[in-house]
């Protein structure tokens, strides 16, 4: 493992350039034009490099969890320090236009040895697959937190609706329509789902805030971890809503099916 | 008292089973937020001491097989530490990438070198093992067998990149020795083992570079003496026993433990919430028949109890269904994140342990009892007379 050293000596040897993240010059105490020894591991000769750029490193979600420090280095330094000259881990080909990227890998990756050649587009899509695996995890946890909201929901407003049992009653028998009453009750539940729905959203946005806060704080980084889109808000009150009217209306339909006297009785 | 509860719920049925419903959501979510919290590591562990290997030596800074740094000297290492008497093995393992021909286009394989002397990476299922010194053979894993159909004793061809100095394919015909499980393979990973020397000849490497040493000590009560002397022998080696390897893996599924504490929080919130509004309620109707209750002479006590058993009976009845519907969905959850890219197939996320459910269970079944507290103190609180009066009116 490369260890950053830092010695403050302006002897020896051209120095070569490093240019080192902004996490990592802040860890070291370092500025451009510092002089660091750079060795490939413990004990072994080190090389004098110049700081010669502190950059923003890209906020990357595969890595960022990981929290390691990041430098960069000419190839040929990084190469000669690690004892592997004219050894890579990868290279990137630009094709011609016109040639089918999936094609020159497939041909190439037969008779390469020692390498493997792969279309952009695949490697890209092999990366983003630990977040397909965490999204497809979110998803489900999801269903189970909305399965357990629903249930909740469907219950309360079953309870909320029976508790308005004597208004219904009195209301039936001074005279009120059934069907005043129902979509009185009705409404009822609407408002009570869609103040909830508000609440909600309120809920969650104060938690994405502080989810991005405290993992931006903790990782050094402006990726953002939870999002609140207009989507998520929308999907979250048309199934507050269509639950709330649902029960609201089981509810509000066995309430006045019911005489206005055995509702009276047994509030 | 509990029947008088169970009673008294079944007054209710719709909105009673939809709560139980409620309940048995929240606990299933609870269940399994318990097992993710903990399992993950119980799982590593077990993994890491599969073999009974405790101590891992890897380049300084890294964990073991995290990048594809080595560290001089290993083999050299591996040795001394076999002739340590607390140790009971050692062995060095460097990895590389290798290819075989397979049709007209070449199969890439991870190709992981050790020493069958000490080595802690598979367990032989069938045929013979690696010998120390055998630059002829090769063992498989079961992935390998089925995409090669290659057989033990056949003889097969192994390459491992292009020497740049002569442009020649670095390749040796080698014979399958014998068909192993991979303890740490990942999915859809084709490990084939080969002795140290030979993944060197094959991978063009010099020198006496290894990825990782692994070593088993004799007694667990050595393991941090030995890791210890091990440090102060090769301070340019990061030296991990399991309990380090699991802290690091701990700081990395970091995420993990801290959405499961949030939403196991938040489902026990929900179940509390559930019996709480329920039962109040409840109470809220029968306030006439509780008033007519201590009339005739039950206690406060009495009124109490019953409103915290008809919590405590139906946390209970939402438990119940929350176990099967938990163990499911763990099931189903690990079944997504075990396809990690790069995660041992071994290392499972959500582990039932008896403990765990039963922790799980009992929290659940507390809070919903204790969630019955406010309606029941109201219960008790309800004044006779004015409640009789209005009851009536």
């Amino acid at each position: 493992m490369i260890s950053l050293l830092v010695l403050l000596s302006l002897q020896g040897p051209a120095p070569r350039e490093v240019a080192i993240e902004q996490r990592l010059a802040r860890e070291l105490g370092l500025g451009v034009g510092d002089t660091v020894r750079v060795h490939r591991e413990p004990g072994a000769v080190g090389t004098l490099m110049v700081v010669s750029a502190i950059y923003q490193a890209r906020s990357d979600p595969a890595t960022v969890l990981r929290n390691e420090f990041e430098a960069r280095f000419h190839l040929a330094d990084l190469a000669r320090l690690l004892g592997a000259p004219d050894r890579i881990d990868r290279a990137g080909i630009r094709l011609q236009p016109g040639i089918a990227p999936d094609t020159a890998a497939h041909r190439l990756d037969r008779v390469a040895v020692g390498f493997r050649v792969r279309p952009s587009a695949e490697i890209a899509s092999e990366s983003s697959r630990t977040f397909l695996v965490v999204s497809r995890f979110h998803r489900a946890i999801g269903v189970i937190s909305i399965v357990a909201s629903a249930i909740f929901l469907l219950c309360i407003m079953l309870l909320k609706v029976e508790e308005r049992r004597l208004d219904a009653a009195v209301m039936r028998m001074i005279g009120v329509r059934r069907r005043t009453v129902f979509v009185a009750l009705l409404l009822e539940a609407c408002l009570v789902a869609l103040v909830g729905a508000a609440i909600g959203i309120g809920l969650a946005w104060a938690s994405a805030e502080i989810i991005n806060a405290y993992y931006g704080a903790r990782f050094e980084t402006d990726l953002r971890f939870a999002f609140l889109t207009p989507e998520i808000m929308l999907f979250g009150t048309l199934l507050s809503v269509v639950l709330g009217v649902l029960a609201g209306g089981t509810a509000a339909a066995r309430l006045i099916r019911t005489s206005p006297l055995v509702l009276w009785r047994r509030g | 008292m509990i029947l008088l509860a169970a009673k008294n719920l079944a007054r209710h049925r719709v909105r009673n089973t939809l709560a139980g419903l409620g309940i048995a959501v929240a606990a299933a979510l609870l269940l399994d937020m318990v097992m993710l919290a903990g399992g993950m590591e119980r799982s590593f562990e077990r993994m890491l001491l599969s073999r009974g290997f405790q101590i891992r030596l890897a380049p300084k800074g890294t964990l073991p097989f995290d990048t594809e740094a080595t560290f001089p000297g290993g083999a050299a290492l591996s040795g001394t530490l076999r002739a340590d008497p607390r140790i009971s093995a050692a062995g060095a393992v460097l990895g590389g990438a290798l290819f075989t021909r397979v049709g007209d286009s070449l199969l890439p394989l991870a190709g992981l070198g050790v020493e069958p002397e000490g080595q802690g990476l598979y367990e032989l299922e069938r045929g013979a093992d690696l010998v120390p010194g055998d630059t002829t053979g090769i063992v498989i894993g079961a992935s390998v067998a089925a995409r090669t159909g290659w057989k033990i004793g056949d003889t097969v061809r192994l390459s491992g990149g292009t020497d740049p100095q002569v442009a020649r394919v670095r390749e040796r015909r080698v014979m399958v020795r014998g068909v192993v499980h991979w303890l740490y393979e990942s999915r859809g990973e084709r490990t084939v083992g080969v002795t140290l020397p030979l993944i060197r000849a094959l991978t063009g490497r010099s020198g006496d570079r290894v990825a990782m040493i692994m070593v088993k000590v004799a007694r667990d009560a050595d393991v941090e003496p030995v890791a210890a002397d091990i440090r102060r022998l090769e301070p340019g080696v990061e030296v991990n026993s399991v309990a380090t390897l699991i802290a690091r893996f701990r700081t990395r599924l970091t995420y993990f433990r801290q959405l499961s504490l949030i939403l196991g929080t938040i489902s026990l919130f929900v179940g509390v919430l559930l019996v709480s509004t329920l039962l109040t309620i409840t109470v809220n109707e029968r306030l006439g028949e509780i008033a007519t209750l201590r009339a005739i002479g039950v206690s406060r006590a009495g009124i109490v109890r019953r409103v915290l058993a008809e919590g405590a009976l139906l946390s209970l009845a939402g438990n119940g269904l929350g176990l099967v519907l938990g163990l499911i969905t763990a099931r189903y959850l690990d079944g997504i994140l075990t396809t990690f890219p790069g995660l041992p197939a071994a290392i499972s996320f959500f582990v039932p342990e008896r403990g765990a459910v039963l922790r799980a269970a009992l929290a659940l079944l507390a809070a919903g009892t204790l969630a019955g507290a406010w309606p029941a103190w109201r219960a008790a609180r309800a004044p006779i007379a004015a409640t009789l009066r209005e009851e009536a009116t």
